[in-house]
């Protein structure tokens, strides 16, 4: 990364190089300590409880009013993605059930057409329609 | 004084944006597409080889990175050396992403896209190769799907082991949350990935602008920094509900060593992966560090698995110098003595 071991190096660069040298390991094993991961996770706490706050009031202003407020819309935005997300899952499943007839058709004597598998083979995996769970609350 | 008159003039430029290099110009078509989501067909008049080659990008950055620049692309050399190339794009998640999990990806999109390039190509298989994330996506879609119509996979980059991440990994299990990450569309923001990479590397950041200072003189290195840089702090956002699922799957339970993979309620295990394999691993990669991807080639359950280990940097293994190098012939290598040599029918990249 950098261009301390060249002899033509400038000297300012020469003395960054070398204090890079002295602090990157500090720095780096800083980033790495349990406390800098605590804080990390605090400091972000704070910052959300703060933005909740300011939500919560401007939320009830706007419902004094009878207005939706930001987080409404962002819980119908939500919902909207949640059902984008099952017709898209949708489609694909479909897409890929067609492809797989199309396929069986201009193969008729493919040995498992008729749906049997293999006793010790991997079988086909249908679409997870359970697997498509509602979004979180 | 010639190189400060040089260093002014290249200076308005970053400044200004004006004169970026074109990224990710190799002429390709959209032969699929799902939501955000598009599969790729790069056009090609020398196809040699069978199966076509697909590829899995990662979730969290954007996937110009494997065809940088004319001269210094990953896939403009896959093309040369008579590949039939598809990538798999996520596009850019947006609110409509925010509920996608892992399978979504793992057991609809990546099949979807495979069953399209054997529908396109005519081909019985395809190579899958699976970039950083994108690794774990396809190292997961090839155990949950035993069955998938594949000749080989191959990995590059791709963390495994993820308790040796690094601080962006530790913040989670230090008690942050992804929902305290979350935007209002639901997703990590990409100022969080870019923020959470460059933790990796504190002062990196500082040694960037000053080496950019010192050779802000040279065309070559402001078009290549305008490049890599411009690349390393675009990112996109990382769906909300996959995001949840990674931190506790991989992170937190460090599934893919401690094998407690579940994709859509099934148990997922990496040994049940019996294709020719390949990973590469790049000795010094600040983003997913070697430790992160070492376990790999011992996890899956192939006979034929090779490890290849390089001496450079994550991006290093896909643009530079060391890539056209060592990398990509290594990879070409590996993918040309597990496909059949053929005349071209036609030019890929004709569907429209």
């Amino acid at each position: 990364m950098t261009s301390g071991k060249q002899p033509e190096a400038p000297l300012w660069r020469q003395a960054f190089d070398a204090a890079e040298k002295r602090v990157t390991p500090h720095a780096e094993n800083l980033v790495r300590t349990p406390g800098f991961a605590t804080g990390v996770a605090l400091l972000r706490r704070a910052q959300n409880a703060a933005k909740d706050t300011a939500r919560g009031v401007s939320a009830r202003a706007w419902h004094l009013v009878n207005l939706p407020a930001g987080t409404d819309l962002a819980r119908l935005r939500a919902q909207i993605g949640a059902l984008d997300r099952e017709v898209r899952r949708l489609t694909v499943q479909l897409e890929t059930e067609r492809r797989a007839r199309a396929a069986a058709e201009t193969t008729p004597e493919e040995p498992d057409a008729d749906g049997t598998q293999p006793a010790g083979g991997p079988r086909p995996r249908p679409a997870r329609r359970g697997a498509q769970r509602p979004p979180r609350a | 004084m010639e190189r400060n008159a040089l260093r002014a003039r290249n200076g308005i430029k970053l400044v200004a944006g004006v004169d970026r290099p074109g990224v990710g110009l190799t002429p390709k078509d959209v032969v699929w597409e799902r939501g955000r989501t598009q599969l790729w067909h790069y056009r090609s008049d020398r196809v040699r080889y069978s199966p076509p080659l697909l590829i899995v990008f990662s979730l969290v950055s954007r996937s110009y990175i494997l065809d940088l620049t004319p001269g210094n692309s990953f896939i403009e050399q896959l093309l040369d050396a008579g590949f039939d190339v598809y990538m798999v794009d996520w596009g850019e998640p947006d609110e409509r992403d925010a509920q996608n999990r892992l399978e979504d990806y793992v057991d609809d999109y990546v099949p979807a896209a495979v069953e399209r390039v054997r529908e396109i190509s005519g081909a019985e298989e395809v190579n899958l190769f699976g970039y950083c994330f994108g690794g774990d996506l396809s190292l997961l879609y090839a155990a949950h799907h035993p069955d998938a119509p594949l000749r080989s996979l191959t990995v590059l980059a791709t963390p495994v082991d993820f308790t040796q991440m690094g601080p962006m990994a530790d913040v989670f299990r230090g008690g942050l949350e992804v929902d305290d990450v979350l935007d209002e569309n639901g997703n990590v923001p990409p100022r969080v990935v870019v923020q959470g990479f460059k933790t990796l590397t504190p002062t990196a950041e500082v040694t960037r602008y000053v080496t950019l200072w010192e050779r802000l003189w040279s065309d070559e290195y402001v078009s290549a920094y305008q490049a890599m840089t411009g690349w390393s702090d675009d990112h996109i956002p990382f769906p909300g509900a996959a995001a949840r699922e990674t931190v506790q799957m991989l992170v937190r339970d460090n599934g893919m060593v401690t094998d407690r993979l579940a994709v859509g309620g099934d148990r997922v295990h990496l040994s049940d992966i019996r294709l020719p394999f390949l990973t590469v691993r790049a000795d010094r990669d600040h983003i997913v560090p070697p430790d992160a991807t070492a376990p790999l080639i011992d996890l899956v359950g192939s006979e034929d698995k090779h490890e290849l280990r390089l001496n450079a940097g994550h991006m290093g293994l896909v643009v530079g110098r060391t890539a056209a190098r060592t990398t990509v012939p290594e990879i070409i290598g590996f993918l040309r003595t597990r496909s059949e040599e053929s005349a071209p029918a036609r030019a890929a990249g004709q569907e429209g």
